[in-house]
């Protein structure tokens, strides 16, 4: 196959690069600041709002992404509620992420050595300076590679949005596929964008949580 | 000695049980002000535990504490400390830890700043100052800027002196503070610790370290099980103990 | 409605406890490869995992069903299935074992050398047991993971849950109650296994734990 017909395809899978990483960005935007919630929630709040966001979490987490993003795109339907493919899919992205990263986020929080609490707290902090001074940036320090992570993932994950016709990468290879009736070189460099944009982003983790490591 | 008015601190008839276990079994103290209590006994006597339910790190089962104009009564019926009244309390004393328990993320002089700064409101330039003269005085104003990581255990350690001291405290609690260090880097310590007894702290310390005990201390209490099985002056402890257990205890430590 | 969509249990099961089982297997070898003394093999195990794991399974699902196809290996969407799953497998459960053997520390090594044991022996005997030790809970945890991917079947087919549901919404256009059966499905799989996960850790780190 000639070179330039892989660049020829590659080329147009780039609008649905762009996509996939605006599904991602805002799925990250909005499922990150609410998983942080949730963890505060199921650590600190009276029982029946933590159970809630217990379940919250647990759905979000146990169900496939897949099965997520049919139930909003082919589901609500049923109850009148029409969204277009982009907005079930960012509820659903978003959901899945805020799951996820719910997690990693409480994980990190319990890491934080009890003699920090105690140190804190017998030095007169309040609870709230105590989170905010001692115990956020500590734990988010562990937490930052774990969600950097999960963003990649949550980046190839965009691929099933396909399924709902959001115009991401598997979309447009879909379409190049049936006017070029090749689809096997379309989606070899749909794979080859993927990891493209993949291995230098996990490259990327692995030296920043290197990094991290050294200062504490 | 100082005069003998009310104990400035006083804890009474504490007790702190684990679920089954009872860890403090009706252990009274009081200690006047400027003087300095010195806790020891064998492992798991419940030594660190009681000193922490000075500051209430730990809650009492039950029990009465006293410091300064400062009361409470733990124990079922009676409601628990509100966030003011710890954080009263903890302004007032002052505690180290074993393990140093400094801030990783923050440098030398955020450390010792930031208690000031949220506790007690003092401006940035007040707790700075505050804090490089602390920092003289345990002789590590060149370390101001390193983060902890940087600093070796003594150093630490003397930095951990430092930020507690940094809100004046009227009390100063030490748990085993030289245990994690080597023994030359632990006699730093002491030496820093003698002098805030010499500048008149009042100071409750649990230790291995007999020495500091005899040199140091107004008081020694002996704990086992969980119980006080002796208090005295320190001559008297260690040269002529009446309990049975403190002399195994004192056996086993002075007799290497 | 129900019962029909949870006829689909019965692939997801198998897919996912077939593929497991293959890419546990195969995840030894891949394993081996990345700790090999051979500079290339351990290369090329590398190259394995990393291209694997940088793709997004549905992608390779569609290489292998689609993309095959036109170069004359036409799968079954079941086999398609099945083929592409054990291999994502094989890398991820490779690379928890390559994380296991890390753990477990040269002094083991070394000791059953001095004993004069096989590399066999030491690989079967002491080895193995250890680090299966170390490693049940991230395999469960995958496992689970895994579990939740083989609903991508499918997109290329395979009559297991999600299709069904499909199915079932454009027959009848009661999308939510056919997919809430199906997300349901895998709630009630996947919180117990969570909790398995969790114990087994709890448990292995009591009982196993030496330093």
């Amino acid at each position: 196959m000639q070179a330039q017909t892989w660049f020829g395809y590659i080329w147009e899978l780039l609008p649905g690069v762009v996509t996939a990483l605006e599904l991602t960005g805002i799925a990250l935007a909005l499922g990150y600041p609410l998983a942080l919630l949730m963890a505060l929630l199921i650590n600190s709040a009276p029982r029946p709002i933590a159970w809630l966001s217990i379940a919250f979490v647990e759905v979000g987490r146990g169900i496939p992404l897949l099965v997520l993003l049919y139930i909003f795109y082919q589901g609500l339907p049923q109850i009148d509620i029409i969204p277009s493919a982009m907005n079930a899919a960012i509820t659903a992205f978003t959901w899945s992420t805020a799951g996820y990263a719910t997690e990693i986020i409480r994980s990190s929080l319990q890491s934080v050595p009890n003699g920090q609490l105690e140190a804190a707290s017998s030095v007169g902090l309040s609870d709230s300076d105590r989170f905010r001074f001692v115990i956020l940036p500590q734990a988010a320090r562990i937490a930052i590679p774990p969600l950097m992570g999960l963003a990649i993932i949550m980046f190839q994950l965009t691929s099933l949005a396909y399924v709902i016709a959001v115009s991401e990468v598997m979309q447009a290879a879909y379409f190049l596929g049936t006017k070029t009736f090749n689809y096997l070189p379309v989606f070899l460099a749909a794979a080859a964008v993927y990891a493209a944009i993949t291995i230098p982003a996990s490259a990327l983790v692995t030296s920043i949580e290197r990094r991290l490591a050294r200062h504490v | 000695m100082s005069e003998t008015s009310a104990p400035y601190l006083s804890a009474k008839n504490i007790t702190k049980d684990f679920g089954e276990t009872r860890v403090l079994d009706d252990v009274s103290m009081g200690i006047n002000s400027g003087d300095v209590i010195s806790i020891v006994g064998p492992s798991g006597a419940g030594k660190s535990t009681f000193l922490r339910c000075i500051n209430l790190l730990e809650t009492p089962t039950s029990g009465l504490l006293e410091i300064g104009d400062f009361k409470i009564s733990i124990g079922p019926g009676h409601k628990s400390a509100t966030k003011k009244e710890l954080s009263t309390l903890r302004r007032n004393v002052g505690m180290v830890f074993q393990s140093f328990n400094l801030f990783p993320h923050l440098t030398v002089m955020e450390n010792i700043s930031l208690a000031q700064k949220r506790v007690l409101g003092r401006n940035d330039d007040e707790a700075k100052e505050r804090a490089m003269t602390l920092l003289d005085r345990v002789g590590l104003r060149d370390k101001a800027d390193q983060y902890p990581g940087r600093c070796s255990g003594g150093q630490q350690q003397r930095v951990a002196i430092a930020r507690s001291l940094s809100l004046d405290p009227k009390v100063m609690l030490f748990d085993e503070p030289t245990s994690a260090l080597d023994p030359e880097v632990g006699a730093e310590i002491l030496s820093v610790m003698k002098e805030l007894a010499n500048e008149g702290m009042t100071m409750m310390v649990v230790t291995h370290e007999m020495g500091f005990a005899r040199e140091v201390a107004d008081t020694v209490h002996v704990m086992v099980d969980g119980r006080v099985v002796e208090s005295g002056n320190p001559e008297k402890i260690m040269n002529d103990p009446e309990h049975p257990r403190t002399r195994k205890f004192l056996g086993a430590v002075l007799g290497r | 409605m129900v019962l029909y969509i949870l006829q689909g249990l019965i692939w997801t099961v198998i897919i996912t406890v077939g593929s497991f089982a293959i890419g546990s297997l195969l995840g030894v070898a891949v394993a081996g490869a990345r700790t090999a003394a051979s500079k290339i093999v351990r290369v090329l195990g590398r190259i394995y995992v990393e291209i694997i794991r940088s793709v997004p399974p549905l992608v390779w699902l569609f290489l292998v069903f689609f993309g095959l196809a036109e170069i004359g290996l036409k799968l079954t969407p079941f086999q398609a299935a099945m083929l592409t799953f054990s291999v994502i497998a094989s890398a991820y459960l490779g690379e928890i074992y390559r994380g296991g053997l890390a753990t477990l520390g040269r002094g083991q090594i070394e000791a059953s050398n001095s004993l004069g044991l096989s590399r066999l022996d030491l690989l079967v005997r002491i080895v193995s047991p250890q680090v299966f030790r170390t490693v049940s809970p991230s395999m469960v945890t995958y496992g689970i993971g895994l579990m939740k991917d083989s609903a991508l079947a499918s997109t290329i087919g395979v009559v297991e849950m999600t299709f069904r549901a499909n199915q079932v919404t454009q027959n009848t256009g009661q999308g939510l109650a056919a997919f809430a059966i199906v997300g349901g499905a895998y709630l009630l799989l996947s919180i117990p296994l969570g909790f398995w996960a969790r114990g087994v850790d709890e448990k292995m780190r009591k009982k196993y734990v030496v330093n």
